[in-house]
């Protein structure tokens, strides 16, 4: 198995494999999008500014599925950043991974050793996994999770009030903790879903590649629906990012 | 799988950076191009309706000219009709009032004629009737002077009635 190349700094752990992917997709995905915003015009769109406006437009009826495109808008930022974000760190890892294979320990990175080489006797054997997709790190996912977990907590107290507290105690308050288990499980499950997707994607090139000639056919295919779930997985995020959004902050009348 | 925490606070940290840095300076100004645009096909889509509009105002009122105009030309025909017809019935009165004028010319002049040949004769017939007379009575008037002068007289009352 691959092992992550992490560091201790001042008793900080830092992955530096996440550090790196996600430095990378960021980078990736503000390139895209300023490439793609370079030379706006409203008579004239580039290619890039056409692809752009149509992500806009796929989000604005992603959002508008989910709540009143008019409550919406603000959360158009925020879906887009997800979706582009998502979409390329899922694509990123598909075409290659970088991978150090490591016989003799311990070795060092900016004068910090990396931790899974430390204690290494001869003969051992260690695969630092350096180049992955992001998203394929469940504490990356767990991140992303978290950001939408906080963000629809928020909105739901700042916009929805005494409604987001008196929804704990429906229909009865003996359902208290199975909705504070409903609210955690929505993180949960948005983390878990996109980690899984990817990892088992990641995966399975890996054993699919083991094969060796063999192996072209079936990655051709792999491949293929990788990028189809990349894109799924990224689609799925923020449609349930929006709908948790618009669950948490409109207040239906007949639910009552 | 190992649970990384400093993983997931770089991830909110680089997320919550890309966030600020795409919503700062990409999507704001696609945005604004975006609703630039819409405003543009919406502004584009009323002048057409305008247009459309105005055109067919334009031909309605075609139609109307037309339509006045045929009914003008029209009226004009009808007028002319009447105009024509009314002539006609002067041209023809005035023809028969001069028929009947020369007829009546034609007429006074046959009568004046008349009048003139039947005096013209009265007047041959005294003349014929005396020189007669004359011719008969030459003799006894020729001697006494006294008969010569009631025939004279008798001639110049009967002169005197022609």
């Amino acid at each position: 198995m691959h092992d992550m190349p992490k560091i201790f700094v001042g008793g900080i752990p830092i992955d530096l494999s996440a550090v790196l992917m996600l430095l990378i997709s960021s980078i990736v995905v503000f390139g895209l999008v300023m490439l793609s915003v370079r030379n706006l015009s409203v008579e004239n769109p580039s290619k890039l500014q056409n692809f752009m406006e149509w992500v806009v437009e796929f989000v604005e009826g992603l959002i508008s599925s989910a709540m009143d495109l008019k409550k919406g808008k603000p959360y158009i930022s925020l879906g887009l950043t997800l979706i582009l974000f998502i979409f390329v760190s899922n694509l990123l890892g598909l075409p290659f991974s970088v991978v150090t294979e490591v016989t003799e320990g311990p070795v060092s990175v900016f004068g910090h050793v990396i931790e899974a080489t430390r204690n290494m006797v001869p003969g051992d054997h260690v695969e630092l996994l350096w180049y992955k997709s992001p998203t394929a790190d469940i504490n990356v996912t767990a991140g992303l999770a978290i950001i939408v977990f906080v963000l629809m907590n928020y909105l739901g107290i700042k916009l929805n009030g005494k409604h987001y507290f008196k929804h704990y105690i429906e229909p009865f308050p003996i359902f208290l903790p199975l909705n504070i288990i409903e609210n955690l499980s929505k993180p949960v499950a948005l983390a878990i879903r996109l980690f899984a997707n990817i990892f088992a994607g990641e995966v399975l090139i890996t054993v699919i590649l083991k094969l060796g000639v063999a192996s072209i056919p079936f990655l051709a295919i792999w491949q293929g629906f990788s990028i189809f779930v990349a894109a799924l997985q990224a689609f799925i995020f923020t449609i349930l990012t929006m709908v948790y959004i618009a669950q948490m902050t409109i207040h239906e009348e007949e639910a009552h | 799988m190992e649970i990384v925490y400093t993983n997931i606070i770089f991830t909110i940290v680089a997320f919550g950076i890309l966030y600020f840095l795409l919503s700062k300076y990409a999507f704001s100004k696609l945005f604004a191009v975006m609703e630039t645009r819409r405003e543009l096909v919406m502004q584009q889509m009323d002048e057409a309706t305008k247009t459309r509009e105005q055109a067919v105002a334009y031909v309605e009122e075609q139609k109307q000219a037309l339509n006045s105009a045929r009914k003008e030309a029209q009226t004009i025909i009808q007028q002319s009709q009447i105009t024509s017809s009314q002539q006609v019935e002067r041209i023809l009165e005035q023809a028969k009032a001069d028929a009947s004028r020369v007829k009546d010319e034609a007429v006074r002049d046959i009568e004046n004629e008349k009048k003139k040949a039947v005096e013209e004769l009265r007047s041959e017939i005294g003349t014929v009737s005396v020189r007669i007379a004359s011719k008969l009575l030459q003799k006894e008037v020729s001697v006494s002077g006294e008969q010569e002068q009631l025939v004279d007289q008798y001639l110049k009352e009967v002169g005197g009635q022609s």
